[in-house]
């Protein structure tokens, strides 16, 4: 049996997806075994992304009755998704959210997704490991936190999400060195440009790594380089939970309930046990009963709905005696930089995840900020890019002209690691949504380390670009991904879960999304969220097999 | 830095005779429809109210360079705004000292228009060309400070956001900048620098780099 075989004894899902050209199995789908509200089930999930699927498939397999409830839709890449930048705005979660502190962090098409596959269906694609000392940063560094596992711990989960996605990419000289199981994509010119210019300069680069399989993967086709990753794969050759694991899930006796928006966990107030979830589908208001239940909404929707199950015994919130719940939410900084070039570049054509570097990623004794940063290709479409150029002032004929020598620009993006801090957190706004509920507020505000390493980012990039030619550099302050909110800790005075995911509060109540990551580093966060969910999924299934107390 | 007060040179017909639509046959039908529907006449004004749609009107054509010589080409910006807010597509957050983005509109189009009450004595969308671009360019050049009790940079970021938004999803623009638009299913084959597919047409000005200066 080839290492492939070994994935698909494991994860069918590649298998289960056509191969006529078409990309979604409606038999599948159709077919899927449905349990009704009154059944109370093994584990009802919230939330069917990273986090979300991977604990589904995994339980799925293990026999467990398990449904996953997600507000979007359960998307069809045929017939939902299209080749096109503002038509992809129902991708993003989108109901209303408030950004507020001194640095503001914008939601939506930046860090958020709707619908089974979660922000996967839209992220771009890089699938980078942690490294060690990400686990254990307030040690080494005296900055951030230490993780209640390590490294070592997690390096098996990540071993075989890394097989399951599938990730190509060159061999991983950072962190903990490894090799990936498909070999790195060709790159286009925005790729070419960032290795050229950091040849130059001495700096490692390499290619990937990228969950985009490289070859034929199951019945997954090849990528065909069109450069649309941020819009949905139309393909089926990029990775997301939508296409890796919960085809799998299905098979293997899941649910899938999509259009149904978790309000509530309901709590029994003399056990203190959860005892299901409240959603709504279709305008009516369903509870559906649960032994267990796992929150993976993300980094906002989780804390808001721990905050939004408000209840007799938990009068702050859900989990929330010691005030942890929505704190220590982390946005790495991502500033953006780009170099303009005579010849033409069309960065377009390609998919944006490309190369990185992780050369600057851990704590350089010789400067005066810890911890580091990564740099990887990013090449915006025309809109985003228009936004790049805006972000310099330009506007009217000025931002069409700028605008139209688009074809010769480079574009590279920074992962900063900012720091977890306690005041950087979600809480309940006054406004409410279309359910009722309060939304989401999220308080953002940067400290003197998070402000030294953008702008040494931003200097690594302008040497790469003008190194490789660029006669003109143009950057813009942004932030990427999100993690935290509801994070992993010793004990419940320093966070909301423990080092599984079961929270400190409600013995029957687990989180498996990036909510419970203490730190980011540099990296892209897809791959850790499903690594420390296939964790947790492990503990439930092995650790404590259908009987946990 | 202000766009408008700048002479445009160079950006049309960089790329001679290239047109996104004519590889409209090599795309999906749910992308063809959802970019043709772009293409189609505007719809019916929903959102503004007939003085916020004149204010709104002058003001998206000013952020988008469509004041002048191409306006029989020009990207119906306003109505794509409109239909947006219409239909409550926001960014899916809001700035907490600004009110809801529809709101927003409403409430920093009337203050444009007692701006131009002010300084001309008429509504913005009649104030003379000058007028308005000084109009605009004091609310950019404000920064973070305040306009008429909201944080100017707030709202120069609504305005631009929805403006670019609207107005680079339209295949006029994508055939300025010599982009090709929607790739699927048939994909690139000849990515890397330098290199362009049958279909493309390169720069005819490569070295006119407007960022340049003194070129």
């Amino acid at each position: 049996m080839g290492p492939r075989d070994g994935v698909r004894a494991r994860n069918e899902s590649a298998w289960l997806l056509p191969n006529d050209g078409t990309r979604t199995n409606h038999r599948l789908r159709r077919d899927m075994r449905r349990f009704a509200d009154e059944d109370e089930i093994d584990l009802v999930i919230v939330g069917c992304g990273a986090g979300g699927s991977v604990v589904l498939q995994r339980l799925a397999r293990a026999g467990w009755r398990v449904v996953a409830l997600d507000a979007g839709p359960f998307w069809d890449p045929d017939t939902d998704w299209v080749s096109d930048e503002a038509g992809s705005h129902h991708l993003y979660w989108t109901d209303p959210r408030v950004i507020a502190g001194s640095d503001p962090v914008p939601m939506g098409s930046n860090n958020s997704g709707r619908g089974v596959g979660g922000s996967m269906v839209h992220y771009a694609g890089y699938t980078p490991r942690f490294h060690p000392s990400d686990f254990a940063t307030h040690t080494v560094d005296g900055v951030g936190a230490d993780w209640p596992l390590s490294y070592p711990e997690l390096r098996p989960y990540y071993e075989q999400i890394e097989q399951e996605l599938p990730v190509a990419g060159e061999r991983w000289p950072w962190g903990d060195p490894h090799g990936y199981p498909h070999r790195p994509h060709p790159v286009g010119g925005n790729g070419e440009v960032f290795l050229r210019g950091a040849a130059k300069l001495g700096i490692t680069a390499k290619v990937g790594p990228v969950a985009i399989a490289n070859g034929r993967f199951g019945n997954r086709p090849h990528c065909i380089y069109r450069g649309f990753c941020l819009q949905g794969c139309k393909v089926n050759a990029k990775a997301s939970p939508l296409i890796t694991h919960v085809p799998d899930a299905l098979a293997h006796g899941a649910e899938v309930r999509s259009d149904a928006m978790v309000t509530q966990i309901a709590v029994d107030k003399h056990s203190g046990r959860a005892l299901g979830v409240h959603y709504v589908t279709g305008g009516r208001e369903h509870f559906q009963r649960a032994r267990m239940v796992a929150v993976a909404g993300y980094s906002i929707e989780t804390p808001r709905l721990l905050l939004n199950s408000a209840s007799s015994r938990f009068p702050e919130g859900l989990c929330n005696d010691f005030d942890q719940v929505g704190r220590y939410l982390m946005v790495q900084g991502a500033p953006q930089t780009a170099g303009r070039f005579d010849a033409e570049v069309r960065m377009y054509k390609a998919p944006p995840p490309e190369v990185s570097t992780e050369a600057f990623y851990e704590t350089d004794p010789a400067q005066d900020y810890k911890r580091g940063f990564s740099i990887q290709t990013v090449s915006p479409l025309p809109i985003t890019w228009a936004e790049h150029v805006a972000a310099q002032g330009h506007w009217g004929a000025a931002l069409r002209e700028y605008v139209s020598d688009y074809v010769h620009w480079s574009c590279l993006g920074a992962l900063c690691e900012f720091l977890p801090l306690p005041e950087n957190r979600v809480t309940l706004a006054g406004e409410k949504d279309s359910y009722g509920l309060p939304v989401a507020r999220f308080s953002y505000s940067q400290c003197d380390n998070d402000r030294s390493l953008a702008h040494a980012a931003q200097s690594v990039m302008e040497d790469i670009l003008h190194a490789a030619g660029a006669d003109e550099v143009i950057t813009i302050q942004r932030y990427a991904h999100l993690v935290g909110g509801a994070r992993m800790a010793e004990d419940e005075r320093h966070g909301v879960v423990d080092r599984h995911g079961r929270s400190f509060a409600v013995p029957n109540l687990y989180i498996t999304d990036g909510s419970v990551l203490p730190t980011q580093g540099s990296a892209n966060p897809a791959l850790t969220i499903m690594a420390v969910a296939a964790r947790t999924a492990h503990h439930l299934t092995v650790g404590v097999a259908g009987g946990i107390s | 830095m202000s766009g408008a007060a700048r002479e445009t040179r160079g950006w049309a017909g960089r790329f001679p005779g290239f047109d996104a639509l004519d590889q409209v046959r090599h795309w999906d039908q749910v992308t063809v429809d959802v970019v043709l529907a772009r293409t189609d006449s505007p719809g019916a004004v929903k959102f503004f109210t007939e003085s916020e749609e004149s204010c709104a009107r002058a003001l998206l054509n000013l952020l988008t360079g469509q004041d002048g010589q191409d306006s029989e080409l020009a990207v119906p910006v306003l109505e794509m705004v409109d239909s947006r807010l219409a239909a409550g597509e926001t960014d899916g957050w809001r700035y907490a000292d600004m009110p809801e983005d529809g709101q927003a509109w409403r409430d920093t189009l009337a203050h444009l228009d007692a701006d131009a009450y002010q300084r001309c004595g008429t509504p913005f969308a009649d104030a003379a060309p000058t007028d308005q671009l000084a109009l605009i360019q004091a609310v950019q050049d404000l920064k973070s400070a305040d306009w008429h009790g909201l944080p100017a940079a707030h709202v120069w970021s609504l305005w631009t956001r929805y403006a670019c938004t609207a107005f680079y999803a339209h295949p006029f623009a994508w055939a300025e900048i010599g982009f090709p638009g929607p790739a699927y299913p048939r994909g690139y084959k000849n990515a890397g620098v330098g290199k362009l597919e049958p279909f493309e047409v390169g720069d005819a000005h490569p070295s006119e780099d407007p960022v340049r200066e003194g070129t």
